[in-house]
């Protein structure tokens, strides 16, 4: 049985390299985290997840950019990938904060910030349903049906793709009233968002969790 | 009276000139596919002539698109099919691995992606006397245009010989570039546009900026002008406060023209720039496709008030492109408070 002790400095350490975008050593201890019998569950979110959420108030307050934030997901996914089967196999379930369904709207192709909010969701211990980009607005129905998620997040980057996302909220609530509509992107704000009927607006990669999680309140 | 023209020779003008960065409106304003302004070099400037004639706007028509660069370099374009699709998109990148950075070779300017229509543009410019424009990089958008920008952000941390030696091959594609209007056309006609998005804070620090971006856009800027090139606009798009110092060592001409979206306000860029440029800018574009009338007459307004005063001159401008679907009366509406407040007296 692993101390206490040894315990939090792996947990740190897994932290730390998230932060610090240091995905050698994320592997390195995810492997230690299983060589010591440290519970992986704890490692996900205490260690890895925990260090995804401070990457992204850094993300935030501009102390770290699209660069650092995509190589931090880089070694959150790394340690994922070697704890997460473990996690299975020993029989234990992460505990899922929420379901989302996610895509970029029909006619637009711009995905680097979906792919942003999707890194986010997921170390927050949210299940992704990723739908891609240029997605036709009836698979966002489609989708929320099949998987029963909570929310839908629509984004869109051009002003001309945006107007996709009007018909796509209508669409959705038409389908299922209870279904809350998450929006963003470089065109929309909170005015546009209220117009086109959504329920939320997250105006960063960094602030989509907590408004998904603020809708899902309420 | 051609308005930008004497702002660029340094002669005053009796109001504020308008410049429209309208490509996909002027398709639908005079009924043809968004397309067309990007495939088909007659139609995109009857368009925008006609447009620029039916709503009064200052500046001469000009072929070009922000996704430059991918087509040139070996890899895929797609026209806009559908009025959901702005402009034309990269579906994938010529460059997915290092591997693929060692294939790679400055296109040959006369027949590579988009050149020949722009070629063909340039030269309805010329037969018309109008200024000759060509629409090329900046260095950091067009090296994101060719291998991605993730895969360049990753490179920059990671493997920053790589993200060098793309933005490398930028920069010279885009010397060629210019090197090659103006040899067609003289370099003193010629007008680069740069466009700059994929430089913004909302991607990359102003550490990165000034390490990836800074040393190659100067580079760049300092050769066009030593080549004879009298004017460059460019087009400082998104959240760029934080890269404004950087921005202030490169070169732009004298006078260059400095364009600016709604991040940046105008009394920034005009301590930054308003000595040597003329500045530009920058209401933002989903104003006129979401707003009502008045609210574009009033944000036209202030953008005029802020913006007219300018020492080397002022263009009233969206932040960025206007809006395909823009209302037509909000575009008449925006030129209406130009005319109600940009006078000089």
């Amino acid at each position: 049985m692993t101390s206490k002790e040894r315990t939090r400095e792996i947990i740190k350490g897994l932290y730390d390299a998230v932060v610090a975008f240091d995905e050698g050593k994320v592997v390195e201890l995810s492997h230690t985290v299983l060589n010591e019998s440290v519970d992986p569950y704890v490692a996900v979110v205490d260690g890895l997840a925990s260090g995804m959420s401070e990457v992204g108030d850094r993300f935030n307050k501009m102390v770290y950019f699209v660069p650092e934030l995509l190589l931090c997901s880089d070694a959150l996914y790394a340690g994922l990938n070697i704890l997460k089967p473990a996690i299975l196999a020993s029989g234990g379930k992460a505990a899922v904060k929420g379901s989302i369904v996610l895509g970029v709207v029909e006619g637009d192709i711009h995905d680097i910030g979906k792919n942003l909010v999707k890194v986010m969701f997921e170390a927050a211990g949210w299940t992704v349903h990723d739908l891609g980009r240029d997605v036709k607005l009836q698979r966002f129905v489609e989708e929320q049906a099949k998987t029963g998620s909570e929310v839908v997040g629509l984004s869109a980057l051009t002003t001309s793709s945006m107007l996709a996302m009007q018909q796509a909220v209508h669409m959705i609530k038409s389908s299922n009233p209870k279904t809350r509509v998450l929006v963003g992107g470089a065109p929309i704000n909170i005015d546009v968002a209220k117009k086109f009927g959504a329920d939320g607006y997250a105006p960063s990669a960094g602030t989509a969790v907590a408004e998904a999680a603020r809708l899902v309140k309420h | 009276m051609n308005r930008i023209s004497a702002l660029l020779d340094g002669k005053r003008v009796d109001r504020v000139p308008v410049f429209q960065f309208a490509l996909g409106f002027c398709a639908r304003n005079v009924g043809y596919p968004i397309a067309a302004i990007y495939q088909d070099p007659e139609k995109s400037l009857q368009a925008q002539l006609w447009s620029k004639e039916m709503y009064g706007w200052d500046n001469a028509p000009f072929y070009g698109y922000a996704s430059y660069g991918s087509w040139e370099f070996g890899g895929p374009i797609e026209f806009p099919s559908s009025e959901l699709q702005q402009a034309p998109t990269i579906p994938y990148f010529p460059v997915q691995s290092e591997e693929d950075i060692k294939g790679l070779k400055l296109p040959a300017v006369k027949r590579a992606g988009m050149l020949p229509f722009a070629m063909e543009f340039s030269q309805l410019q010329k037969r018309l006397d109008l200024p000759i424009t060509v629409v090329v990089g900046g260095v950091f958008t067009l090296a994101g245009n060719i291998c991605g920008v993730d895969r360049l952000c990753r490179w920059m941390l990671k493997k920053p010989e790589l993200a060098h030696q793309i933005i490398r091959l930028s920069t010279d594609h885009i010397l060629d570039v210019v090197q090659y209007w103006g040899e067609t056309f003289g370099a003193e006609r010629v007008i680069p546009y740069i466009l700059e998005p994929l430089a913004a804070n909302q991607i990359i620090s102003p550490g990165q900026f000034e390490k990836f971006v800074l040393p190659y856009e100067k580079e760049a800027h300092e050769k066009m002008l030593s080549m004879g090139i009298k004017h460059i606009l460019c087009h400082i798009c998104g959240e760029q406060n934080l890269n404004i110092p950087f921005w202030e060592q490169i070169p732009m001409g004298n006078p260059g023209i400095v364009t600016f979206g709604k991040e940046v306000n105008l009394a920034t860029a005009i301590r930054h720039f308003g000595d040597k440029c003329i500045i530009a800018g920058n209401v933002e574009p989903r104003i006129l496709q979401e707003g009502t009338p008045q609210e574009v007459y009033e944000a036209m307004k202030q953008c005029v008030i802020e913006g007219k005063d300018s020492p080397r001159g002022f263009i009233a401008m969206l932040g960025c492109e206007l809006p395909p679907m823009a209302p037509p009366y909000n575009v008449h509406t925006m030129m209406k408070a130009v005319n109600d407040f940009g006078r000089y007296s």
